[in-house]
């Protein structure tokens, strides 16, 4: 038997590509939503990784190192919190395809249509 | 916004999250709880006393640190202010992580924690040496006190 696919429709799903925490700890909320002033997950509300490894929204940190009471110390660890160069604001997500497990947030669907 | 958002986050988390001496109370006030607490294994406190701590959360919340202090119930005789060397006997308590080691990554949980595990380590029957000096003078929120940290050990 001779197949011929006329129509596939692809989904993909994003998460960030940081496994150890799923909540940021500064707005408790999961690092694949928004903190609390953005409306759309992902490259809009980025993510930031200190020096020192750890992970917070970006616009959470920000906040909490324009504090006085901040002294610009990391919340989790209280060692200067230090992003090296932008390198570790991360802009890109893991894109996988639809096997991907748990993901419920962000997801694209994009329909190729092929026909002879 | 950023504070609502984030308490009610909490607030929804806690009534699974608190041990079983630890039980939270809500006002009629969204901002405003009450976390009311037995001390069960430490002989300086009656297992009966129910020590009630009261949160208020500020619109900053958490990038400042919420007020927080002990306080007495109006409707009843059992809660009390717990005799501890860095607890006033108006409520106040003398906490680093109250102040200015506060960190937005602490919450309601953490803060009733240590608080709750001040009392249940204290060996020591007695207010802080300045106590009677303090009440005179104090402002209503703890949090306009600069407190002097008289003994990091306790």
């Amino acid at each position: 038997m001779k197949l011929t696919i006329k129509r596939w429709h692809a989904v993909t799903s994003w998460y960030w590509d940081i496994l150890n925490d799923e909540l940021c700890g500064i707005c408790r909320v999961s690092f694949d939503g928004t903190c609390p002033v953005c409306k759309y997950p992902g490259d809009e509300c980025p993510l930031v990784i200190g020096e020192c490894q750890h992970a917070f929204h970006m616009h959470c940190i920000l906040k909490w190192l324009e504090t006085d009471t901040s002294k610009g110390l990391c919340p989790m660890c209280r060692q200067a919190f230090k992003m090296n160069g932008g390198s570790d604001i991360l802009t890109n997500s893991a894109a996988e395809n639809d096997n991907n497990q748990n993901n419920n947030l962000g997801e694209n669907t994009a329909e190729i249509v092929m026909e002879r | 916004m950023f504070a609502t958002r984030r308490l009610l986050n909490e607030i929804k988390a806690l009534g699974k999250e608190l041990p079983e001496n630890l039980h939270l109370i809500q006002t009629s006030e969204l901002n405003k709880l009450y976390v009311d607490m037995k001390v069960l294994n430490n002989p300086i406190y009656s297992p009966e006393d129910i020590y009630r701590l009261q949160f208020i959360i500020g619109d900053e919340y958490p990038f400042e640190s919420p007020q927080v202090q002990f306080i007495l119930s109006r409707d009843d005789n059992i809660t009390k202010i717990p005799i501890h060397p860095h607890i006033y006997s108006n409520g106040h308590i003398c906490l680093d992580i109250l102040g200015d080691k506060w960190s937005p990554v602490q919450n309601i949980l953490s803060t009733s924690l240590s608080i709750h595990s001040m009392l249940c380590n204290n060996d020591r029957n007695e207010r802080p040496p300045d106590d009677e000096n303090y009440i005179s003078h104090a402002p209503s929120n703890p949090k306009k006190s600069s407190f002097y940290y008289h003994d990091d050990n306790v």
